[in-house]
């Protein structure tokens, strides 16, 4: 018998939900598109993980690409 | 080789009420002084800054199709970093220039075209108020209890009740299973 975690990262035991992006695998992500950006980040504008964005790795990295150039021209915050 | 590149250019509110005709004839202009060729250019947006920038809380985006020698954007970088009409600045690698884009470009060229004015009060006291969710505030993945102050600091004023999990579920669904 294991011993239970005393400490889980989600306190219901569960991922989040995933973001329903209707994204295609091989969709560039445009910085401007701003609607899709604000879905990807918190209310502090964090980015949200892919573990919550449920995108593949290549789609992650320009997310994040994307996020970081709507920043540079504020149309983003930055997280603070 | 001259590559095809996008190009946003944020410009100062008050030099675009002066004329925005002449404003992009001054971007454009500045690029053709190196050597570029501006295939399309328009408005691409005016709106409220996500931060200020020179004390400017309002900006005009300028966004263009450029044909420009990849050895020439350092040089311009530098002039459009001391230019100061141009607020910030993003050139980007493209493969073509969109046919919606030349269409844009076209239309806002046309005489009738009319150009919004930007609205007088950039100087606007108050920051821009990020409305709050409850579904911005997941405490499900807030797993320390700073987090969860930081989050409740930003979010709302109230405390919300955190919900127990009862063991069985946990037991029933275990993230992991080694120790």
């Amino acid at each position: 018998m294991s011993a239970r975690p005393t400490r889980r990262k989600f306190s219901s035991g569960r991922a989040p939900k995933k973001l329903k992006l209707g994204l295609k695998p091989d969709d560039p992500i445009d910085y401007k598109d701003l609607d899709l950006l604000r879905k990807c980040v918190g209310s502090q504008g964090q980015m949200f993980s892919r573990r919550r964005t449920g995108l593949t790795a290549k789609q992650q990295r320009r997310l994040k690409e994307a996020i970081k150039r709507a920043r540079h021209l504020a149309l983003m915050t930055f997280v603070g | 080789m001259s590559r095809i590149y996008e190009a946003m250019f944020l410009i100062d509110n008050d030099r675009v009420r002066a004329g925005w005709q002449a404003t992009k004839a001054a971007v454009t202009g500045l690029v053709e002084k190196h050597g570029g060729q501006v295939k399309t250019s328009r408005r691409w947006a005016e709106r409220r800054l996500a931060y200020p920038i020179r004390r400017r809380n309002r900006a005009t985006y300028l966004l263009t199709y450029l044909d420009l020698e990849p050895g020439s954007i350092p040089a311009l970088n530098r002039d459009l970093e001391i230019n100061d009409m141009v607020l910030r600045h993003l050139f980007l690698r493209t493969a073509a220039v969109p046919a919606a884009e030349i269409e844009l470009s076209a239309a806002e060229s046309a005489a009738d075209f009319i150009v919004p004015e930007p609205p007088p009060d950039d100087a606007v006291d108050e920051p821009e108020r990020r409305e709050h969710h409850d579904e911005d505030l997941d405490i499900e993945d807030i797993d320390d209890d700073a987090d969860l102050e930081a989050a409740i600091e930003g979010g709302r004023r109230e405390r919300p009740p955190i919900r127990r999990v009862e063991p069985a579920i946990v037991a029933a669904t275990p993230e992991r299973t080694e120790g």
